[in-house]
C-alpha cells in the first residue's frame, strides 16, 4: 500500500487532527495515522470530561459550575468569579475572590494572544520580514501589557512567575475556596501550589475566560468533532495503522512506514506523539547529540490518574442539592492539603489525601462519575498499589456522599503508565511534557525546538509538548500547521 | 539635643550594606551618622566572642561575593580586611564514603569519575553553563534595576542595558539563560548529572537560606547567587575574612570613621520623623533624636516600615506590597567551640578538602523531605548543612590547638509547629537542645565523635537571628530570593531605585536589588543613588574595566 501525500500526520489525537485540517484546508493531500483503533487520542471519555476553553465547531457545551467541597460542610459555589456557599450564604471571601479573578482573567488574555502562535522568537533577526513580523508581534503584547496601566503593570510582572500559595493567600484565609484555585493551577502538572510558575499555570488555564464547559456526548464527540473538521477539509485519517519509522532521505524526510508493512511518501511529517518517540522513530542519529540528550531529559513525568466508578444510582453528598451534584466537583479543601497531597509524589508514593475533580455523567443509564485525581506516582502500579488507591479514592468520596462505596458497581483506574500506553503521551503526562516556565514558550519542549521543526528537514512536532502545551486546544496543532506552511515543506 | 545635632546624612543600622552607603556618602564629603541597635557593628556580619577564647562568624560566615569594585573603592585590605580562600568541599554519605569537590581540575574529574563516569564530561558542561549566567548577570549587581512601567531617561536606559545584554547573548543562548533563570535547582542537575550524591553535593546552593525546596522553580538562580562571587578574581571561589566575618565591618566601620563619620552604638532607630512627606530625621529608642534631610535604612523592608514607621506617612498600597512581601526564616545555625579537630574516619588523613564545606546530605530527594518538613512548621529530621572549620586557615578563631565550626542548617521554620499551631513562642529552650541533637546526629554521620570534642554550643534559630540582628523571620537575605522579589519587583514594585514614597528616606539593606549574601552590593547602589540625587556625581563602585 503505497501512496504519496504532501503531509503525513502521526497520531489522531486533537492536535494532530487540527493540524491536520489547517493544512488540508489549504490544499494540502493530507494522511492522518493513528496506531489505535479510534481518534481522539487521550481527548476520550475514559480519560477527560471538561473543557477550559471552546469546543470545536459541532460540539454543544454546558458551562458548569463549581463545587469546592468543604470537609466541614461549608462547600463553596464557584461561577467564574463568583463565589458563595452552597447553602446561598455569601462567603465572606467572596469579593477578594472576585478581585483576584478578574485579574488574573486579564492578564491571562494577554497571554492567549501567545498561545495561538508560534512562541515569540528572534531567530531571524530584527532585519528580515519575518523577524520584523515576530517584533511587531512582541511589541503588541508589549502595548498590551503597557495598556494596563501602571499599577496594574507592575502586579502583572509580579505575579507573572510566582507561586499559587502566596498569590492565594495573600488575599484570603486558606479554605475550600482558594483551594480550589490552586487545584486548577497544579491539575496534570507535577508541581505543587507553593511551586513558583503555578500562577502562570493557572493564569494559562484562564485564558479563555475561566469558564468550565461539558460537551454535551463527552469528550468523544469533541474528538468527533477534530476529526470531522479533518475529514471535511480533505484530510485523510486511518486508524489501526501504527507508524514504524519516519523515512529521512538526506536529512529531510521522505515518508513514514507502516505496521501493516505499507509506505507512505511525503515531504512533510507532523508528529504529535513525544520527542523522544519522534527521534527514535526517526533515528537517533539523524539528531544532534545536544537534542538527543535534551529530548531525553525532557521533564514529562506523569502524575494524574483518572478513575471512572460506574454507579449503581445517583449519590448523594451532604449539602448539596440535586442540581448542585451535577457541578464540577473538587476536593481540595485547602491550598496547603493541595500542597501536602502533592508531597508523597515527589517521592513515587500515593498522597495521603488526593486531591480530585469529579463530574457525574448525567444520562439516561446507569450514571459514571468521572474522577480526576492529581500527584499519583507515575510508575510501580502494582495490583495492590491499585486497588489501594481505588480504595482511597472511594474513601475520600464517601466522606463527603455518605453511603458513596455501596454504589459502586465498577471501577475503572487509568494511571500515568495506563495512559502512556493507551495513547503513548509520554510518561503518561497530560501535557506531554510539564508546563513549567523551563519548558513553555520559547523553550518549549526544550531549547531549540521551539519553533515545532524537529531536527531533520521536513519534521515537525505538533502534539502538546510543542508550544502552547496540554488541554484539548488544538493548538499546538494549528500552530505546527501554520510553521509547516510558512516553510514551504510541503 | 538641640540642633547641633544635625547631620547631612543617617544611617539606621551599621550592618555591611549601611556602613558601605555611610562610607560613600562620607567620602563625598557628607557629614553622616550611622546609628545602631546593638552595642558592636556589622549586623549579620560579625566576629563574636563568645566562649573564651574562640571567635565566631555567628551569623554569615563565609565571604566571595562582596563586590570588588567596592573593595577597591573603599581600600578595604588597607583597612585590615583579608579574605583567604579555601579549597573544596565534601559531602559524606552514611555508609562511609564520599564526594569530594576539589578545585583542582583534574583532580575533580577523578573523583567524579570514581562515583560516575558519565558525569565527568556533565560537570564540564554544568560549570560553563553556570560560569556563562554568571558573567551574564555580574554587571547587573552593581546597576539599579530599571523600572520597566516607567518612560524616565534613567530606567529607559538601564532598560536598554538589559536589553542590549540580552540581545548580545543571541537567541539560542537567551532562550537558554531565560530556561536558567525559571528552573529548579534539582530538575537542572537532573538534567546534566546520574549520580545522585555528586547532585546532592551540588544543590546545596540552591537552596542554602530560602523558604524553596531543590524542586521548586528558581532555586538554580539561587545557585547562582552563591557563585557569582569571586575571591580575588577567581569565580566561585569562596574564602573567610580573616578574624571571622566581623573583619569586614570593621575594615568598614574604620574606613568611614577615616572618612569623618560618626557611628552610635547601642540604641536603634525607634522612628523615622517624617514632616509633609519629607524624611527629617531619626528618634532613637534611648529618646535622642537626630535630623538630616537624608535617611538611608539599613534594616529590611517590613522592619523599616511596618515597625519603625507611622503608616500615615505612607500610601496605602505600599503599605499592602510591604506586608505582602515574602521573608521568611528557614535557617539554623550552630557555632560550636572545638577542644580539638574531629575525626573524619571516611577522609584521607589531612585531606585538603575538609578544609572547605563539608555535608552529609546524599540525594535531591533527602532534600527535598527536608524541605517538606519545614512547609509543615518543623525543623527538617534528616538536615542538610553547610559546615566548615575556618580555624584550620585563619588560626585567629580559637586557641592553639583548638578549632572553631560553624554549622548552617536548612531548614528551621521561623514559627515552630506545636499541637497543631505554628508559632515563634514555640521555640523553647527545649526545642532549641532538640533541634541542635537533630543537627549533631547527622554531623556523626560525618564526625562520630563530634559530640565529646564540643566545648560550647551556640544554637541559633530564625527567632534567635531576628531578635539579634534584626532580620525579620531571621531570614538571611532581607527577603526571598523568588522572582516576584528581584530585579524591578524588589523589594516593592516602583521602588526597586533604593527610594521610597517618604522623599529623602532611602532603602539600602538586601531587601533592594540585588539582595542578600555578603555582597555590599545594595549599599553601594544606593550611595550612587542618592549622590545622584544631590548633584554629586562620584563614581561608586564602577564596573570594572
Amino acid at each position: 500500500m503505497n501512496a504519496r501525500f504532501d503531509v503525513i500526520v502521526i497520531g489522531a489525537g486533537h492536535n494532530g487532527l487540527a493540524a491536520a485540517e489547517a493544512l488540508a484546508k489549504r490544499g494540502k493531500s493530507v494522511c492522518v495515522v493513528e496506531q489505535s483503533d479510534a481518534v481522539g487520542g487521550m481527548a476520550c471519555d475514559r480519560l477527560a470530561h471538561l473543557l477550559y476553553n471552546p469546543a470545536p465547531s459541532g460540539v454543544e457545551t454546558r458551562e458548569i459550575d463549581t463545587v469546592s467541597l468543604s470537609p466541614e460542610g461549608a462547600h463553596v459555589l464557584i461561577r467564574r468569579g463568583e463565589a458563595r456557599f452552597t447553602s446561598g450564604k455569601p462567603h465572606p471571601d467572596a469579593a477578594a475572590y472576585q478581585t483576584l479573578y478578574r485579574r488574573l482573567v486579564r492578564y491571562a488574555g494577554l497571554l492567549h494572544q501567545l498561545a495561538e502562535a508560534p512562541p515569540p522568537g528572534l531567530e531571524q533577526g530584527v532585519t528580515s520580514l519575518a523577524g520584523l513580523r515576530e517584533l511587531s508581534r512582541l511589541a503588541k503584547l508589549g502595548v498590551g501589557v503597557k495598556r494596563l496601566g501602571k499599577a496594574e503593570m507592575r502586579e502583572f510582572l509580579r505575579i507573572l512567575l510566582t507561586n499559587a500559595y502566596d498569590l492565594l493567600l495573600d488575599e484570603m484565609p486558606d479554605g475550600p475556596l482558594p483551594g480550589a484555585l490552586a487545584a486548577d493551577a497544579v491539575r496534570g502538572a507535577f508541581s505543587g501550589p507553593r511551586s513558583p510558575g503555578t500562577v502562570l499555570s493557572l493564569m494559562y488555564r484562564l485564558r479563555h475566560g475561566g469558564g468550565v464547559f461539558l460537551p454535551a456526548g463527552g469528550m468523544g464527540a469533541v474528538a468527533g468533532a477534530y476529526a470531522e473538521g479533518a475529514r471535511r477539509a480533505g484530510a485523510e485519517v486511518r486508524c489501526g495503522l501504527g507508524v514504524t519509522r519516519v523515512i529521512v532521505e538526506g536529512d529531510k524526510v521522505a515518508g513514514v512506514l507502516l505496521s501493516d508493512g505499507g509506505r507512505l511518501d511525503a515531504s512533510a511529517v507532523l508528529s504529535s506523539v513525544g520527542p523522544m518517540q519522534t527521534m527514535r522513530m526517526a533515528g537517533i542519529a539523524e539528531f544532534d547529540i545536544e537534542a538527543v540528550r535534551r529530548a531525553r531529559k525532557l521533564r514529562a513525568k506523569g502524575s494524574t490518574a483518572k478513575l471512572n466508578l460506574r454507579l449503581g444510582g445517583v449519590p448523594e453528598f451532604t449539602g448539596l442539592s440535586a442540581a448542585q451534584v451535577k457541578a464540577r466537583l473538587l476536593v481540595a479543601p485547602s491550598v496547603a492539603g493541595v500542597e501536602r497531597s502533592f508531597n508523597p509524589a515527589k517521592y513515587g508514593d500515593l498522597p495521603k489525601q488526593p486531591v480530585l475533580e469529579m463530574v457525574l455523567t448525567d444520562g439516561t443509564g446507569p450514571s459514571t462519575l468521572s474522577v480526576i485525581a492529581g500527584h499519583v506516582p507515575e510508575t510501580s502500579w502494582t495490583t495492590d498499589r491499585r486497588e489501594s488507591f481505588t480504595a482511597s479514592v472511594v474513601e475520600t468520596i464517601e466522606r463527603f456522599a455518605p453511603g458513596f462505596g455501596s454504589l459502586v458497581e465498577e471501577a475503572d483506574l487509568l494511571t500515568p503508565e495506563d495512559i502512556s500506553a493507551m495513547t503513548g503521551a509520554p510518561g503518561g503526562h497530560w501535557h506531554h511534557a510539564e508546563m513549567g516556565l523551563d519548558q513553555m514558550l520559547t523553550t518549549r519542549p526544550t531549547v531549540g525546538m521551539a519553533r515545532y521543526r524537529f531536527g531533520v528537514a521536513g519534521l515537525y512536532l505538533c502534539g502538546a509538548s510543542a508550544h502552547p502545551g496540554g488541554d484539548v486546544t488544538g493548538a499546538p496543532g494549528r500552530n505546527s500547521a501554520a510553521q509547516v506552511l510558512a516553510d514551504g515543506v510541503a | 539635643m538641640g540642633q547641633h545635632d544635625r547631620y547631612d546624612a543617617i544611617i539606621a543600622g551599621a550592618g555591611h550594606n549601611g556602613l558601605t552607603t555611610a562610607c560613600y556618602l562620607a567620602r563625598a564629603g557628607l557629614k553622616v551618622l550611622v546609628v545602631e541597635k546593638n552595642d558592636w557593628i556589622g549586623g549579620a556580619a560579625v566576629s563574636r566572642s563568645l566562649h573564651e577564647g574562640w571567635t565566631y562568624s555567628n551569623c554569615s560566615y563565609v565571604c566571595s561575593l562582596l563586590r570588588r569594585e567596592i573593595v577597591r573603592d573603599l581600600d578595604l585590605p588597607k583597612f585590615g580586611l583579608q579574605v583567604i580562600p579555601y579549597e573544596g568541599g565534601a559531602t559524606f554519605t552514611a555508609n562511609g564514603d564520599y564526594f569530594a569537590y576539589h578545585s583542582d581540575h583534574d583532580a575533580l574529574r577523578r573523583e567524579i569519575a570514581r562515583h560516575e563516569p558519565r558525569d565527568v564530561d556533565a560537570y564540564d558542561r554544568f560549570s560553563q553553563t553556570v560560569i556563562r549566567q554568571c558573567r551574564f548577570i555580574r554587571p547587573f549587581l552593581l546597576r539599579s534595576a530599571p523600572d520597566p512601567t516607567s518612560f524616565k531617561i534613567n530606567d529607559l536606559q538601564e532598560l536598554l542595558y538589559l536589553v542590549k545584554r540580552a540581545h548580545g547573548l543571541g537567541p539560542r543562548e537567551l532562550a537558554e539563560t531565560l530556561r536558567f533563570w525559571t528552573m529548579s535547582i534539582g530538575d537542572f542537575l537532573d538534567e546534566h548529572f546520574e549520580n545522585d550524591l555528586i547532585k546532592a553535593h551540588l544543590a546545596g546552593s540552591g537552596i542554602i537560606g530560602t523558604g524553596l525546596g531543590v524542586y521548586s522553580p528558581g532555586t538554580a538562580y539561587v545557585l547562582l547567587h552563591h557563585y557569582m562571587g569571586d575571591v580575588d578574581g577567581a569565580i566561585g571561589a569562596w574564602g573567610f575574612a580573616r578574624g571571622g566575618m566581623g573583619a569586614i565591618s570593621k575594615a568598614l566601620g574604620d574606613c568611614f570613621e577615616a572618612a569623618g563619620g560618626t557611628i552610635f552604638t547601642g540604641s536603634g532607630v525607634e522612628r523615622f520623623l517624617v514632616e509633609g512627606g519629607k524624611i527629617i530625621g531619626v528618634a532613637l529608642d534611648n529618646g535622642d533624636e537626630y535630623r538630616a534631610p537624608i535617611v538611608a535604612s539599613n534594616m529590611d523592608v517590613k522592619r523599616t516600615f511596618l515597625e519603625h514607621t507611622d503608616a500615615k506617612d505612607l500610601p496605602e498600597d505600599f503599605t499592602r506590597a510591604v506586608k505582602r512581601f515574602k521573608i521568611r526564616g528557614s535557617s539554623g545555625k550552630l557555632n560550636i567551640a572545638l577542644d580539638a579537630l574531629p575525626d573524619f574516619p571516611a577522609a584521607p588523613k589531612g585531606a585538603n578538602f575538609l578544609r572547605g564545606d563539608l555535608h552529609a546530605s546524599e540525594s535531591l530527594a533527602e532534600l527535598e523531605r527536608a524541605y517538606d518538613d519545614w512547609k509543615e512548621g518543623r525543623w527538617s529530621a534528616n538536615p542538610y548543612f553547610d559546615m566548615l572549620i575556618p580555624s584550620q586557615i585563619d588560626p585567629t578563631m580559637a586557641p592553639p590547638g583548638k578549632h572553631m565550626m560553624t554549622v548552617f542548617v536548612q531548614y528551621a521554620p521561623y514559627a515552630l509547629e506545636k499541637d497543631g499551631v505554628c508559632s515563634g513562642e514555640n521555640w523553647t529552650e527545649e526545642a532549641k537542645k532538640a533541634f541542635a541533637e537533630t543537627v549533631f546526629d547527622k554531623i556523626e554521620q560525618v564526625c562520630p565523635d563530634i559530640r565529646s570534642k564540643v566545648v560550647h554550643a551556640e544554637i541559633r534559630t530564625p527567632r534567635d537571628i531576628e531578635r539579634e540582628v534584626g532580620l525579620t523571620e531571621g531570614n538571611i537575605f532581607q527577603g526571598e530570593l523568588t522572582f516576584d522579589q528581584l530585579l524591578f519587583n524588589r523589594p516593592v514594585p516602583g521602588y526597586a531605585n533604593y527610594a521610597t514614597p517618604i522623599e529623602g528616606m532611602y532603602l539600602v539593606g538586601s531587601s533592594a536589588h540585588p539582595g542578600g549574601g555578603v555582597m555590599a552590593a545594595p549599599g553601594a547602589n544606593a550611595a550612587r543613588e542618592i549622590l545622584k540625587k544631590l548633584g554629586k556625581g562620584a563614581a561608586v563602585a564602577a564596573e570594572a574595566a
